[in-house]
This record gives C-alpha cells, structure tokens and sequence, in this order.
C-alpha cells in the first residue's frame, strides 16, 4: 500500500517505558512478540488489532512502545501484565506518554540520573552472606550470591549491608 | 487516606529487602505497605505494618492463634476456605482481612457472608497476582470472581483490600497500573481509590457507637 498523505494517515501515541531490572539485555523483536502476546491474552484479537502495538525504539534502559491513539490506557494495562522476557524476570515501568518519538528521547536525556552515593562496591556482605553486585543506582544494589548453587538476584539497599 | 499495598513478600520470603521495597513502593505511589512476617517501622518515609497471614490451620488453632496475637498491632488475615469457616473467621475479633477468595470455593462467600463482613469491619482482599500473571482461562476465572465479589461489595459495602502479594520489587506495580487492572474488574477509579486505603479503614480503632459529651 502506497504511504497515506498526513491527513489520510492514523494518530499515533509513543509510550515510554524503564525496564528493570536494569542492565536487562533487550531486543526489539523479542520483546515485541512478549507485548503482542500480553495484549493478545488480556483484550483479543479484536482489541490487539485496534491498539496496534509495535516497538519502535529500545535505548538506555528504556523502550518507546507505539499504538494508535486512544488506546493508551489498555496498552498500559497490559504492558503491567508482562512479567517475563526470554524467561528472565522483567517489569516494564511506565515513564510518560507523547506524541513523538523525539520528545520521549528527549525525556530519557533529561531523565533522573541518580549518580551512586559512594563508589559502587564490587562485594558486599548481606544476611551473613558473600554477594557480587550486578547493578548499583544511588540507594538500589542489586546483588547475587557468590558460588555456582545460587543463581538468584537479591535486590537489596545500602542500608541492607552489614 | 494512605495508599496501601496489602500484602508484600520481602526476604527471606521473597528476594527483595523490605528497605528496597519502601524505596520501589515510593516511587510506584504508596503511602504505606504490609509487610507478612517483617516488623513494622518507616523506611524512606513509607509506613511499615506487620503482616500475619494464617492459612491451613483448623479453626480451634486459628482462634487460638488469633487470640495470642491480636494486640501485637498487626494487620491479621485469614485464607479464605469453605462458607461456614469464613464466617465464623469474619466474626472472630482481631481478624481484619479474609484473603484468597479466588481460590476458595465456588459458594465459599456469599451474601450472608458479606452481610458479617460489613458488620464486623472485616475486609475482603483483592491479589492482583494472578490478573498480572496467569493467561486465559485462569485469569477468566478469577476476574468472574472478582465481579460477583464487588457486586456484594456494592451492596453491603465492606471494605476491600488490594495486594499485590509481591515477592520481589519486578511485583509491584504503580497506583495508576493496578488501578488499570482493576478496571478488568469492573472497578473504576473511586472505587480504586477506596480500596486502596482499606487496610487503614480495618486497622483504625474502633469509634464507640455512645459517646459521652461531659
């Protein structure tokens, strides 16, 4: 189909979103076809076709989500129901909504940057227990114990630490 | 009014401290959190309250276990279970929150049962979990469930609780995301916002129905 003139073409909405935890690894594809399925399971079909979700851009931490507009409200709802991606936990946190792409890159430049109180430790002792630190923001460590038999992500603060 | 999450996991239950949950809970948009099995406190500015959560214990044992706790200030809540045993869990004095009741039986609360509920000041608890993480027919269930639940609420009005039941801060969700998902509900946002300050309308001391006026 030819490229619709300005007028002829649909209003679209961008919506920003912070993934977590942070230093997720994302590829656009992949996480499109974990949004479609969320949208899919939560409205249908029907209401999938209506909403139009597409990832448009993934950067810093941060990804722009298309869809028509008026729709922002279930896309929003349905984004909450996303829980995992390539079967590593995530959570997609809502930061704003626009209508262009460049205000929302524009957002993510201006965004908080919470710079580490103190220098980002590489160990830490929490629960009696040795941790690397995977990812350390202001107040937020997140930590996995040393050794190969525990894989998991504790997510922890400074004032956890021993 | 306090935004309250009704029902948090922090470690060792979960993988999340209970200071990094005050510090995601803040930024998400609560006031406060119940925290199962963690002392109570301030962390980052967002209220602590201790959670207990008795669950698959024999009614002798959980009026007994009840009655042991019931002045510690924690919010207690109960599993949902048959109809007969949330009714006598609604009556029993302590109690503040029934859970589960998505899980409980088809015919475990009905209209005789929310009419005590209203009574006795006893809210009935809203998981969010299983909106966020089960798909299709699992979901359809628990939505259904949670209709025919706040047409009751709308009747006799007892308090609703929302929770989370997170175990770690990728869990929680913001206000204005569970106030979208209980929209799937057929809740709309006052309704939202009420039952998010349920806890504290369960926790307040009780206003005397005489009052002296020296």
């Amino acid at each position: 189909m030819s490229t619709r003139p300005p007028t002829l073409r649909e209003n679209r909405r961008y919506i920003l979103v912070r993934v977590e935890p942070a230093g997720t690894e994302i590829d656009q594809k992949e996480l499109y076809y974990t949004i479609s399925d969320a949208v899919t399971s939560l409205w249908g079909d029907g209401m999938a076709a209506v909403i139009m979700q597409a990832v448009v851009a993934a950067e810093n931490g941060h990804v722009v989500i298309r869809c028509r507009r008026g729709t922002e409200k279930e896309l929003a709802i349905a984004l909450s129901t996303v829980t995992a991606y390539r079967d590593v936990r995530l959570v997609l946190r809502i930061v704003a909504a626009s209508g262009t792409i460049e205000s929302l890159r524009e957002r993510i430049r201006s965004g908080p940057q919470t710079s580490p109180v103190s220098p980002e430790p590489e160990e830490c002792i929490f629960d009696k227990k040795s941790m690397s630190v995977l990812q350390c923001n202001g107040q937020k460590l997140d930590v996995i114990e040393k050794g190969f038999k525990n894989a998991n992500r504790l997510f922890i603060s400074r004032d956890d630490l021993e | 009014m306090k935004i309250t999450d009704a029902a948090v996991f922090p470690y060792p239950s979960g993988d999340s401290s209970v200071r990094r949950f005050a510090l995601e809970a803040k930024s998400l948009g609560f006031d406060s959190l119940v925290a199962v099995d963690t002392p109570a406190g301030t962390c980052e500015g967002i209220g602590i309250q201790t959670g207990i959560l008795i669950q698959d214990l024999p009614m002798r044992e959980v009026i007994a276990r009840v009655k042991r706790i019931r002045d510690a200030g924690a919010v207690i809540s109960v599993n949902a279970r048959d109809n007969g045993f949330n009714r006598a869990v609604i009556t029993l004095k302590g109690v503040h929150i029934l859970r589960g009741i998505q899980a409980a039986d088809k015919l475990a609360f009905d209209h005789v049962t929310a009419k005590m509920a209203a009574d006795n000041g006893v809210a009935v608890d809203i998981d969010l979990s299983p909106l966020i993480f089960t798909r299709g027919p699992a979901r359809q269930r628990v939505i259904h469930r949670y209709r025919d639940l706040l047409v009751f609420e709308r009747r006799f009005e007892f308090p609703i609780t929302l929770s989370s039941y997170a175990r770690s801060i990728l869990d929680l969700r913001a206000t204005r995301e569970i106030t979208g998902l209980c929209s799937l509900i057929g809740m709309d946002t006052p309704d939202a916002e009420k039952a998010f300050g349920g806890v504290e309308r369960v926790t307040a001391p009780a206003v005397p129905f005489v009052r002296v006026i020296p």
